[in-house]
């Protein structure tokens, strides 16, 4: 492993940094497999972050490669400003994660459980047992086996074992799996708390409505690889921009932008409606009015005029291969 | 293509700033466990209700199950059935079952505490603790033996206790009781007037004559002292003679275990416990399960040691020394040993080539051995544990 460290005492870079997470060139291979290839990812403090990605992106081997859970094969990283792995422990003192489908000892309760995690960390967290149940709504169960648990109990039960340590930094991977409708509000609802206590939550779904709704900026992983990082806002002003079009004479209106200067740079296809026009992205509302103009001109009726904006799995689904992609 | 996040995402918050960097040194990453995390790896093994259950019967009812029927069937039948407790009773089974049982025992908590966590998902969950992995593994230590101990302890406290609260008031010498602490003089009067019971059962290395005819079973009591009966003049001084012969066997027979050897013999089954956990846990931890490494333990230790114990194999006698069972045995209080000169006992049950290894070693060297195992088990353990994935 050729893994490093970034240089610097452990406390004066953990004030230093403003990045919950920072990697530079994080690999990690599996034989001819690289699930983690290359990742730049910087994760802002006190911030709501995704980790988007297709099944098999690698999305869940970052977050092994990041907690120790299996070692990286080239590149460095640094949690709330802890290098590590040399400072792996300082930096695991102050982070929750739940990793894949969170699973406990099943003869235990959900109490107990905690006790032996709690007891793993330092003497205060015994004291966050009881909150921690009380803040995942199991307060009422938490002396009942986990083998009575449904799986959404049991994500809850992962998330309480995240809040023992009080962490700065949370890493939830799938953190919705399992859950009711209800179940998927409640999470949000605490996600979106724990962020305003000041805590960094990094969130890796491929429930992307969720994270469009929980999350403040985002990392889309494809094949091992982060190909997009940024505020979902921004992300989303760089995507192609839809637009229906509801008129009289669909074809007839299609060839005639064709026609025009706008039909280099347009995408037009005919819709039950009318025309769904596709705008390169950054395209000015002058650009619409202009559509408008020529359309009108043209002698259509125009009925209706309406951009979509995209959403970010429409976005996602452009940016990302799917099973059967070419490589 | 790869962006960074615009300034517009959230700045770092000064306060948390502040207080990670006057965090106080963590000691999480010490291999030393704390008591916390010893105390409820204790909660989470003796939780377990199948494998404690099925731990006390083995190690607990078994045994005691056994000397109850003896109790009872004494009780009930005292012409027909000896007494429960008695050195006899306590040999084979302080030497044979209990240190069988024992090791079992200990070796299926060994594979439970280290490969449990693993199997059910709450190794990733510790090691996200941030806690030294090592310091994980060592904490399942003196947590399984805080289990196993207790265990080993109250079977062979109960096998003590009958043992001596229930001995024989006599002295059995091949079915021949005799009252305990006779003079010389003493044992040949009783023996002369004992005569045909004297003549027909006790061992004697001279001759015999022919015309003396000697009954089937002995016809009193095995509860009470072989009841005197009169006989001829001339088989009273062969009884005579035959006691004399046979003094300083009498003597050397115990009707109970002295409790010096009591102490030694659970010194021995203790450690031959802790022997059988580490090991279990050692390999469980190394191969991240459970059922196959108890049944390697069980194979290892219970067939293939006293095989191996028990066959001469020149060039390989250093090996067969190397065992952890042959060394086990070297340490084994002499006053079990005379397991395999009791009736009915052939070296303890499950390990006959104990008492009859045809190895010899020093107590240094057996002692040398186990630590060697116990060390190299416990190493590979820890290694496995702090390189494995989770």
């Amino acid at each position: 492993m050729n893994t490093t460290a970034l240089p610097g005492t452990p406390g004066r870079l953990a004030a230093q940094s403003r990045w919950a997470v920072e990697t530079h060139g994080l690999t990690k291979r599996f034989g001819t497999n690289i699930p983690v290839n290359g990742v730049e990812l910087l994760v802002p403090r006190g911030s709501a972050f995704g980790y988007l990605g297709p099944n098999g992106a690698g999305k869940t081997t970052l977050i092994r490669v990041l907690l120790g859970l299996t070692h990286a094969d080239a590149g460095t990283m640094s949690l709330l400003g802890y290098p590590v792995p040399r400072h792996r422990d300082a930096a695991l003192a102050r982070i929750g994660a739940i990793v894949d489908e969170p699973r406990f000892h099943r003869h235990l309760t959900g109490r107990q459980n905690l006790r032996l995690l709690a007891d793993a960390r330092e003497p205060a967290a015994r004291d966050r047992i009881g909150p921690a149940l009380e803040r995942v709504g199991l307060a009422d169960r938490a002396d009942d086996r986990v083998s009575e648990y449904s799986m959404g109990m049991r994500q809850r039960l992962g998330v309480a074992a995240c809040l023992l340590g009080d962490p700065q930094l949370l890493l939830l991977d799938e953190p919705m799996n399992g859950l009711d409708p209800a179940g998927m509000a409640e999470m949000r609802d605490m996600i979106l708390s724990m962020v305003a206590e000041g805590r960094t939550v990094v969130l890796s779904s491929h429930l992307l409505d969720e994270v469009e709704r929980t999350c403040d900026a985002v990392a889309i992983v494809d094949r091992g690889s982060i190909i997009h990082q940024g505020p979902i806002s921004e992300l989303l002003a760089g995507a192609p921009l839809a637009l229906d079009v509801e008129c009289s004479e669909p074809v007839r209106a299609r060839a005639l932008l064709a026609g025009t200067t706008l039909g280099a740079r347009i995408e037009a296809v005919p819709s039950p409606l009318g025309l769904e026009i596709t705008l390169p992205a950054g395209t000015g509302r002058h650009v619409i009015a202009e559509i408008n103009r020529v359309l009108v001109e043209g002698g259509m009726s125009v009925y209706r005029l309406q951009p979509v904006q995209t959403s970010l799995e429409s976005w996602f689904l452009q940016v990302t291969s799917r099973p059967g992609d070419p490589e | 293509m790869t962006t960074a996040p615009a300034s517009g995402t959230p700045a770092p918050d000064q306060a948390l700033q502040t207080e990670l960097a006057g965090h106080p040194p963590d000691r999480r990453g010490s291999p030393i466990p704390t008591a916390g995390m010893i105390g409820t790896r204790v909660m989470e093994l003796r939780k377990r209700r199948g494998l404690m259950i099925a731990l006390i019967v083995m190690n607990i009812g078994f045994p005691a199950v056994f000397l109850l029927i003896r109790l009872l069937a004494h009780a009930f039948a005292p012409y027909a059935n000896p007494p429960a407790g008695g050195y006899q009773i306590f040999v084979p089974l302080a030497a044979g079952f209990l240190p069988t049982f024992g090791f079992i025992v200990a070796a299926t908590v060994g594979c439970t505490a280290g490969s449990r966590d693993l199997t059910e998902g709450m190794f990733r969950h510790l090691v996200v603790t941030g806690r030294s992995r090592l310091a994980l593994y060592l904490a399942r230590i003196p947590a399984g033996l805080a289990i196993v101990v207790p265990l080993i302890a109250i079977g062979y406290t109960i096998l003590c206790v009958v043992c001596v609260f229930a001995a024989p008031t006599f002295i059995d010498d091949s079915n021949v009781n005799i009252p305990p602490g006779l003079s010389r003089a003493g044992f040949e009067n009783w023996a002369g007037d004992r005569a045909e019971p004297v003549i027909c059962l006790l061992p004697y290395n001279g001759h015999i004559p022919g015309n003396i005819a000697c009954p089937g079973p002995p016809p009193w009591s095995k509860s009470v002292v072989t009841p005197g009966q009169p006989a001829p003049a001339k088989l009273e001084a062969l009884a005579v003679r035959i006691a004399s012969q046979d003094y300083h066997g009498y003597t050397q027979i115990l009707r109970y275990p002295p409790t010096s050897l009591m102490i030694k013999a659970g010194l021995w089954l203790e450690l031959e416990a802790a022997v059988g956990f580490t090991l279990g846990l050692g390999l469980a931890s190394l191969m991240g399960q459970r059922t196959v490494p108890v049944i390697l333990l069980i194979v290892f230790q219970i067939i293939l040691t006293p095989i191996l114990s028990g066959i001469s194999i020149p060039h390989l006698q250093d090996l067969q020394r190397s065992l952890v069972g042959a060394a086990m045995a070297q340490l084994r209080p002499s006053g079990l040993a005379l397991a395999a000169t009791l009736p009915g006992v052939t070296g303890g049950v499950g390990r006959p080539g104990a008492a009859q290894s045809l190895l010899s070693e020093s107590a240094t060297e057996a002692v040398c051995v186990i630590i060697a195992w116990l060390a190299g088990w416990t190493i590979l353990g820890a290694w496995r544990m702090m390189t494995r994935d989770a």
